[in-house]
């Protein structure tokens, strides 16, 4: 049940689990980014949910057609903003009221007026941190290792090509008619990548 | 002058500097609505002000006061008009290419509000302390040593040719922004977007420097012992927050009569939301720097103009322009589904609109009754008046040309803009 639930989770960020007989996936290359664009759009409305794109730029509604929605990381932003603020607010308190009261010119020990700078500063530190720590844990990086890497023509991905990946963890991936699938798109060089954890 | 545009009877100039070139515009880009568009708020701005009229028969000062704030809120929208339509043309931008012909017809409001600022001129006397001579003279009982000694600052004659340069300076830069871009709709001249860079980035230097101090001398200088060298900053961030407003209201008014329904796109009022929502969290940063300075430095000529705002009734109204400026629209504009949902998105315009007339408000009524808070009627009668009048003239400006650039370079680029 755990194990189920942690390969869910890993499996938003992008890291699939080989299956069975080390088979980790299929992937497909496409001739443009237009077709990729077609065929993500396709897969996804196939039911398939485990799979992604890789290209070497970014493509214009290609988070749309693999119906990513929005991204939750501006609720870790607010979840670090309320942190930060809060430790800022209880800090400042804390050293001028509690533990080193000092009267500057009549002034009150703790007053909400110049402590605001620092409230400030502290919410936007944090939340801006936790942004980053946030973007890169819910895109499951940083990933020296990808098992995609054993195929030598997803190499080009860098340069001139376009592939669709589809995860064997999908539930509706069948070696036979996902293969099927991809080819009917206008998928070119179908490779099957097994993953056995070892170098080749 | 090209042959495509030509100009107007000078005695229309008020109105447009240009002929109507409504007939040259693209089908998709003509304006397609009733003249009640502008016919509305000329009727409610007509009735505003002989209601106006009223208060100036019954009390002179009340009136000067309330004018000054209504024609402080229209000078905001066109000076954040102004900045905008600059800003595009220096960054090249190209998503809101759409949109700024609202902005770009709303530039042509500085001659007007030089007109409707005629009465604030009559009312000098009372709106503003330092034109008493007696302050000058040692001999006389109401001598006033720091006034003196600003005098050769705050004196009415250089006053008048500080405020005269400045409207001569804001309608020159517009005249050129305006003309050159109804001029490219019909002349495909490629020299044009470099020469409204040329004249955005001459309108952006020296027309910072103008628009602080055109709100050091015509707000700051109301409570003449005050000063405060942020201020012009925060004229300015209102300002720039109003024509993000305007620029969205204008747009769900036009689409719900049928124009531009394909052209703006929930994209760009996503950007325009963002901006909306980043200058109320702008303006709340540079109030609080210049009211934190004050709070920190405690010096008793400047803590006044707090003062003035937190007694007698007072502070409920800077705590109201405190959580309706700031910190519920802050809350309420942050998401990106507030942002996309028309009604909402006009709404928070409509309100963030208020809020900016309401901060006029703030700085300048408790000048006229510091001992004495009060939202008055003929202060709202002023207001719409002055902007029902202000926006007829912009409706019908807007409705003569085309609803966009029509041949900007960079208009294809706003049509396809995407904003997921």
């Amino acid at each position: 049940m755990l194990n189920q639930i942690a390969s869910e989770v890993k499996a938003t960020m992008g890291i699939y689990e080989a299956q069975e007989e080390a088979l980790y996936g299929i992937m497909a290359e496409f001739a443009h980014p237009g077709e990729l664009l077609h065929a993500a759009g396709a897969v996804r409305e196939a039911g398939y949910r485990h799979f992604d794109t890789h290209s070497p730029f970014p493509i214009h509604g290609m988070d749309k057609a693999m119906g990513m929605g929005n991204s939750i990381v501006g609720w870790i932003t607010l979840g670090g903003g309320i942190v930060g603020l809060t430790l800022a607010t209880w800090m400042q308190w804390w050293m001028s009221e509690v533990s080193y009261p000092i009267n500057i010119s009549g002034k009150p020990f703790f007053a909400i007026e110049p402590s605001i700078p620092v409230m400030f500063e502290l919410t936007v530190l944090i939340a801006s941190l936790s942004t980053v720590a946030g973007m890169f844990a819910l895109n499951g990086l940083p990933r020296p290792y990808n098992p995609l890497f054993y195929s030598t023509n997803f190499l080009r991905v860098t340069d001139d090509a376009f592939f669709l990946h589809i995860a064997a963890s999908d539930k509706q991936f069948d070696l036979v008619s996902t293969q099927k699938l991809l080819k009917d798109l206008g998928g070119k060089n179908i490779e099957t990548i097994r993953d056995s954890g070892e170098e080749d | 002058m090209s042959e495509t545009v030509k100009r107007n009877n000078p005695l229309f100039w008020l109105i447009d500097p240009l002929r109507s070139t409504a007939s040259q515009a693209d089908a998709a880009y003509r304006y397609s609505w009733s003249q009640m568009a502008w016919m509305l708020p000329l009727a409610i701005g007509i009735a505003g002000l002989v209601i106006s009229a009223v208060g100036w028969a019954t009390n002179s000062e009340q009136f000067y006061f309330s004018y000054l704030i209504g024609w402080a809120f229209c000078l905001s929208l066109t000076v954040g008009a102004y900045f905008f339509v600059i800003i595009q043309h220096l960054t090249k931008a190209r998503w809101s290419v759409v949109v700024r012909r609202i902005p770009e017809a709303l530039i042509w409001s500085f001659p007007l509000l030089m007109v409707l600022g005629i009465p604030i001129l009559l009312g000098m006397h009372d709106l503003y302390h330092w034109t008493h001579h007696d302050l000058f003279d040692p001999a006389s009982e109401h001598f006033d040593p720091v006034l003196a000694g600003k005098e050769s600052y705050l004196n009415t004659p250089f006053f008048l040719a500080r405020v005269a340069f400045y409207f001569i300076f804001w309608t020159f830069i517009s005249f050129k922004l305006y003309t050159l871009s109804i001029r490219q709709d019909n002349d495909p001249d490629p020299s044009i977007p470099k020469l409204q860079r040329k004249y955005a980035a001459v309108g952006l230097g020296i027309g910072a420097v103008v628009t602080a101090f055109a709100s050091f001398d015509i707000l700051m200088s109301l409570d003449p012992h005050w000063f405060s060298t942020i201020f012009g900053i925060y004229f300015f961030a209102g300002s720039f927050m109003s024509i993000m407003a305007v620029m969205i209201l204008v747009s769900i008014v036009l689409q719900n009569n049928g124009m531009l329904k394909k052209e703006i796109k929930l994209d760009h009022y996503q950007d325009l939301g963002k901006f909306l929502f980043a200058f109320t969290v702008f303006w709340a940063y540079i109030a609080f720097s210049q009211y934190m300075l004050i709070w920190y430095g405690n010096l008793p000529e400047e803590t006044i103009f707090f003062r003035h705002r937190m007694e007698h009734g007072w502070e409920v109204y800077s705590a109201i322009l405190l959580i309706g400026h700031f910190i519920l629209p802050f809350v309420l504009l942050i998401g990106r589904w507030g942002k996309r949902w028309l009604p909402y998105l006009g709404f928070m315009a409509i309100w963030m609109l208020t809020m900016q007339w309401f901060d006029m408000f703030w700085l300048i009524k408790p000048v006229m009754e510091a001992e004495h808070a009060s939202l008055g009627f003929y202060d709202v009668a002023a207001w719409l008046g002055l902007f029902g009048v202000f926006a007829a003239a912009f409706m019908y400006r807007f409705s003569r040309h085309a609803l966009v650039p029509q041949r900007d370079p960079r208009l294809h680029k706003s049509l396809s803009f995407t904003n997921s």
